[in-house]
């Protein structure tokens, strides 16, 4: 009976805003006017949220203690955060959404990764209407932009893995000497930062023509997948490796598992994300890069941006676009700096100011 | 009318039909009569068009016809009523009459209910069944099933404008004698309208009916016999190559039960609600106790309950002098009951485990050390028992589900019997056995009963059961009508027993 | 019985078959394919799986399924690592006791799910869908995300250790192996688990408790992906909730294509490790002959299509009476 409900919803905002539109006499920016006349002044009190796939990746699991933290910062309890988790499912994330802000009567601050792009709109639809203030991270369509909806689509921010993936991939190159065969392992074919870190490693192959790309087959971010992939990439090529770019940690340690079972030591790795045991072996040389994003630090600030922009700190339509769309800090771990980050990052959680939110982005976020 | 000539039929490694020539007339009857694995059952798919021929024509008033499948048999007439019953229990009457052919009913995508009720009843009248259609099919009783099955078939009358042919496969198995009557006279009647082939385990039924008799003997057509002509001993000879026994129950091998003996089971005026009330009797060692009576008149559900599968609402159940206090079947087991069910397929082997393992199943704990199967043991006793039994099977590793029916009741007979239950109930233990496998199972009887073994038993036919038994009760409607008492040459007549079961 | 070549022989030998008509197929598409090297990489990429498709087995044989394998694997993982470090960090202390334990952990929460399948009377897949989510939950609750690093180089000599050329894990996963097959063919319990499956309602005619033969069952089964957990992590040195990712696609497969029948009664461990060297003979192949991925997952998903059709058909099709 779902589709039923979800038409009925669908026609009688439809018709909404054609009644609105009419009224306003504005034809062409009849959302954007229509939605911008629902905002609300501020919120005191707003429940502050996170809604996200689920726990049980150590990536995700940053993000979440990021929000976490940032609740505690306003002196509240840990689980004042309330956690939206749609386990894959944009059905699920759009319900819960919907759910929560009709429990909280629109006064709440949303920060959300949306699970896939084309849900980012009816989400964000959906927050705008009922008065709530939304921050996404990661997922949003390219059309889909925070100053077209007033005050209450707060930000986005993303990261482009791009450029740190081209930059890891040169340490890797450079480690082989210039020259050789090296293979990728990749996340989930479609998703888009395994598409940019593949895309990062092969605008670097441009300046070694000595080095080859062998071969990149996904292993969708898991480790053990990636360790059976690594097992036959050795058997199809064997000795003609001499690198591995990684997607991101998780696979690498499948990769550096599979290269143990041959009694293989010193192959060149290279990896994405920063997590803690990566971290670790990049200080025991192990790895030889891997790019930290901060998801702590990226968690907490989603989640503060949409609460300072509720309770009335700043009136996000009044900032410049680059704070509305950019792309989040990254920092390169190399062996020589890995203690110095772990002892900054790692072994204690800094304390951040969770109200600078700009200024360690990486600039407005660029559309190809 | 309808005829096949020169049939042939090969599956590998079998003959199934050689050279078969086989004919009906316009409202004839035909019985078809042979032993399992005769032919039969492949003779009449070829007729309804489920197997095509290897050899020879099937001709319908002279022209040559040649089905592809049960459907264009159907369009030419040829309507079959199965033995295993066919109908869709969840579904009501009027569905499974007209399942498949909805389509007469439909108007833009949707179905008149009310004219397929009407065009049901009309069905439904030519076979004097007087239900509402909209019944679910699951309700009815098994007679009226049957009786369902055949209104189902004769829609071909109105579908067809040609001569029509009916098959019947075993279509009294499950009935009771009034109910076979009732059916008879019918297809009698219906003769004006169509043909009948008529197959059937049960002799006399088979004489009865039929105008001509066809006898097939390994794939072959050994005789075909007038109605007037027909006698029972002439055919089961020409049926099986050698005399059928006068003393076909063997009767002179039954002895007098222990009496005095400690009961093996009490009944004392136990009930199941709604299944049978105030049942009292003892069975004594070495008797061959038999319930008669109709289906549903709670025969089964007396077998069940000494088994443990039912909980009586009231009365007392003892087992050897033990009043029964928990009903379930581990109890019934380890008090040493055997149930041998109806449905061999269903719970008497299980198809997938072979010999040994089947014969193990109920006391695998007398084969095994902490879990641990003795299985060299268990083989032996299975060579025991096939030896025993002359239970044919090529070895202990066949699988059982390859077994033919009579081989698969001894050794679901073995399997009790080696288990050392003294207690066995039997539910129609040779449905669907040719007679030689009955004879079998005749003797096993005796011979259990020589031991000390009591049984009870529901027959698959009356003369069995007066045959078999020192002791008949009599059921209807789950009450106790009479007793007889069967001493060899002192036993009651068929009518004495048909008089208090309806 | 001179025509060797039946139906049911051909179906019975099928898998196997198939097995050796990949192996021939990617040998001469990749000559490298057949090598001792590359053989103890399927070996490491096939014995965790094996031992989750044994412990499936056996309850797809009782005609039931279970489908807790992830959850059970991830928290049997988790606890054995947390244990294991916490005994002191190698096999050479108290922290082999972790082993057992881990067991002892899988058989429990099989246990739990056969109870609650035939106490509550859900549907077992069902009830060991949810418990295998539970089971997920519970994993993540204890490492709050994070892996768990086992590192002690005694525990991975499971993959370092080699002899013949295979590594240690294989040995183990063998081990299993024949235990299985032991409890298969020569236990009470194995023979249980058959006549559930051929007959339930002869089972419990036969005086069989079919209730506690299910519960022993999915028991069992838990303690069979315990072992497979233990391997997953010997394998790659970590624990975590993402430990028991995608065991059940594998280990359902792999019975599948093994040719033990989805309803019941037939089959076995022989069978499933046919099926799980299929599958990975499948995975390995592919990459080693440069097929992309999503053929991978399209040629897997038509051998089970076919398992299950071949496997059906023998019981439709009725020779003479």
């Amino acid at each position: 009976m779902s589709f039923i409900k979800k038409y009925i919803e669908q026609e009688t905002i439809t018709r909404r805003n054609l009644l609105l539109a009419s009224a306003y006499g504005v034809g062409g920016a009849a959302i954007s006017s229509m939605l911008g006349g629902m905002a609300r002044a501020a919120i005191t009190d707003p429940t502050v949220a996170w809604s996200y796939r689920n726990r049980t990746n150590p990536y995700w699991n940053e993000i979440v203690s990021g929000g976490e933290a940032f609740v505690e910062s306003l002196g509240k309890p840990k689980d004042f955060l309330t956690h939206l988790i749609n386990e894959g499912s944009s059905e699920k994330s759009l319900a819960d959404v919907k759910a929560l802000l009709s429990k909280t009567n629109g006064e709440l601050a949303l920060a959300i990764d949306t699970n896939d792009a084309p849900n980012a709109r009816p989400v964000v639809e959906s927050c705008v209407e009922a008065g709530a203030y939304v921050s996404t991270l990661w997922n949003k369509t390219d059309d889909l932009h925070p100053w077209d909806f007033g005050d209450n689509y707060v930000s986005h921010m993303s990261w482009s893995d791009e450029g740190p993936a081209e930059q890891t991939a040169r340490i890797l190159l450079d480690a082989m000497g210039g020259s050789g065969g090296v293979v990728h392992l990749g996340g989930i074919a479609s998703n888009n930062p395994a598409i940019e870190r593949l895309a990062g490693l092969n605008n670097a192959l441009k300046d070694y023509p000595n080095a080859e790309l062998l071969a990149a087959e996904p292993a969708d971010w898991d480790t053990q997948k990636a360790n059976q992939v690594m097992s036959a990439f050795l058997t199809r090529y064997g000795d003609d490796i001499k690198g591995v770019h990684c997607a991101n940690d998780t696979i690498a340690y499948g990769v550096l598992e599979a290269l143990r079972a041959e009694g293989i030591e010193d192959m060149p790795i290279v990896s994405y994300d920063g997590n803690p045991q990566a971290v670790e072996l990049v200080g025991e040389g192990k790895i030889l890069a891997t790019v930290f994003t901060n998801p702590h630090w990226g968690g907490g600030i989603t989640a503060a941006l949409a609460y300072y922009a509720a309770t009335g700190h700043f009136k996000p339509s009044e900032e410049p676009n680059e704070h509305r769309e950019f792309y989040g800090p990254t920092i390169m771990v190399r062996p020589e700096d890995a203690q110095a980050f772990k002892a900054e990052y790692l072994d204690s959680v800094p304390t951040y100011d969770w109200k600078d939110f700009w200024s360690t982005s990486n600039g407005q976020i660029q559309y190809k | 009318m309808y005829e096949l000539i020169n049939v042939d039929k090969k599956f590998p490694g079998v003959h199934a039909l050689k050279s078969v020539d086989f004919k009906i007339g316009r409202g004839e009857i035909v019985g078809l009569v042979g032993e399992n694995g005769a032919g039969k059952s492949t003779l009449m798919k070829v007729i309804y068009g489920a197997y095509q021929p290897d050899g020879g024509d099937i001709t319908i008033d002279g022209t040559k016809v040649r089905f592809q499948n049960p459907r264009q048999a159907m369009d030419h007439g040829i309507g079959m009523v199965f033995q295993e019953q066919s109908l869709i229990t969840n579904l009501t009457v009027m569905e499974n009459i007209f399942l498949g052919f909805e389509q007469q009913f439909v108007s833009y995508g949707v179905i008149n209910w009310k004219a397929m009720a009407e065009a049901a009843r009309k069905q439904l009248a030519k076979v004097k069944l007087d239900i509402d259609p909209a019944t679910t099919t699951s309700k009815l009783s098994f007679a009226q099933r049957q009786l369902v099955e055949l209104a189902k078939v004769l829609t071909l009358e109105e579908r067809i404008d040609g001569d029509l042919v009916i098959l019947l496969d075993e279509p009294t198995s499950v009935l009771a004698k009034e109910e076979v009557e009732l059916l008879f006279s019918l297809v009698r009647e219906l003769t004006k309208r169509a043909s009948f082939i008529f197959v059937s385990h049960r002799m006399d039924e088979v004489l009865d009916l039929s105008d001509r008799i066809y006898v097939m003997k390994d794939g072959e057509v050994v005789d075909v016999v007038a109605h007037d002509d027909a006698d029972v001993d002439a055919i089961q000879h020409k049926m099986v190559g050698r005399d059928v026994d006068k003393e076909y129950y063997r009767e002179q091998k039954q002895k007098p039960y222990q009496a005095e003996a400690k009961p093996l089971v009490a009944f004392n005026d136990v009930s199941v609600a709604g299944k049978y009330s105030d049942i009292s009797f003892d069975l004594r060692p070495g008797e061959v106790l038999c319930l008669v009576g109709t289906e549903g008149s709670g025969r089964e559900a007396i077998l069940r309950t000494i088994f443990g599968l039912e909980t009586p609402s009231s009365g007392t159940v003892a087992l050897k002098g033990e009043t029964v206090t928990k009903f379930n079947a581990q109890a019934g087991v380890a008090n040493g009951v055997g149930y041998i069910p109806r449905e061999r397929k269903v719970e008497g082997i299980v198809a997938g485990m072979n010999v040994y393992e089947n014969m193990t199943l109920s006391q695998m704990g007398n084969y095994a050390n902490s879990g641990v199967l003795r299985i060299g043991e268990e083989k032996s006793l299975a060579k025991q028992w096939i030896d025993r039994l002359a239970i044919k099977t090529p070895d202990v590793y066949k699988d059982c589900g390859g077994l033919s029916g009579g081989n698969q009741q001894k050794v679901v007979l073995a399997k009790w019997r080696s288990a050392g239950s003294d207690i066995i109930l039997l539910d129609h233990p040779t449905r669907g056995l040719d007679i030689g496998a009955k004879e079998d199972v005749y003797d096993m009887v005796r011979e259990m009963s020589d031991d000390g073994v009591g049984i009870i038993l529901v027959a698959d036919t009356l003369e069995e059961a007066i045959g078999l038994s020192h002791s008949i009760i009599v059921l209807k409607d789950g009450v106790a009508q009479k007793r007889f008492d069967c001493s060899p040459g002192d036993k009651p007549s068929l009518y004495d027993l048909v008089h208090h079961m309806i | 019985m001179s025509n060797v070549l039946t139906r049911d022989v051909l179906i019975k030998w099928a898998p196997l078959i198939v097995l050796l008509v990949l192996v021939l197929f990617f040998t001469m598409m990749e000559p490298r394919f057949f090598s001792l090297r590359n053989f103890a990489r399927i070996g490491i990429s096939s014995a965790p799986a094996l031992m989750v498709a044994i412990g499936v087995t056996f309850i797809i044989i009782m005609g039931s399924i279970d489908l807790s394998m992830e959850g059970t694997v991830s928290v049997c993982a988790v606890v054995f690592a947390f244990a294991f470090i916490a005994l002191g960090g190698t096999l050479a202390s108290w922290a082999w006791l972790a082993i057992p334990l881990a067991l002892l952990v899988g058989g429990a929460i099989g246990f739990v799910n056969g109870l609650v399948h035939v106490l509550l009377k859900i549907p077992s897949f069902m009830a060991s869908l949810a418990m295998g989510f539970v089971g997920t939950g519970f994993a993540l609750l204890l490492t709050g995300g994070d892996r768990i690093r086992v590192e002690d180089d005694l525990f991975r000599s499971l993959l370092t250790e080699r002899w013949f050329g295979f590594p240690i894990m294989c040995y183990v996963a063998l081990l299993f192996l024949l235990i299985a097959w032991f409890i298969q063919s020569r236990t009470t319990l194995g023979r249980n688990f058959y006549a559930v499956g051929g007959g339930e309602e002869l089972a419990h005619a036969s005086g069989l408790n079919v209730n506690r033969v299910r519960i022993m069952g999915f028991a069992l089964a838990g303690i069979f992906y315990a072992v497979g957990a233990l391997l997953a992590v010997g394998r790659i040195g970590i624990a975590e909730t993402a430990t028991g990712s995608n065991f059940m696609f594998v280990s359902i497969t792999s019975v599948v294509v093994g040719g033990t029948a989805l309803w019941g009664g037939i089959g076995g461990v022989w069978n499933t490790l046919i099926g799980v060297l299929i599958v990975n003979v499948i995975n390995n192949g592919m990459v080693v002959i440069g097929l992309p991925g999503y053929v991978q997952d399209g040629v897997l998903g038509i051998l089970v299509i076919a398992a299950v059709v071949l496997s059906t058909d023998r019981k439709s099709v009725t020779f003479v009476k």
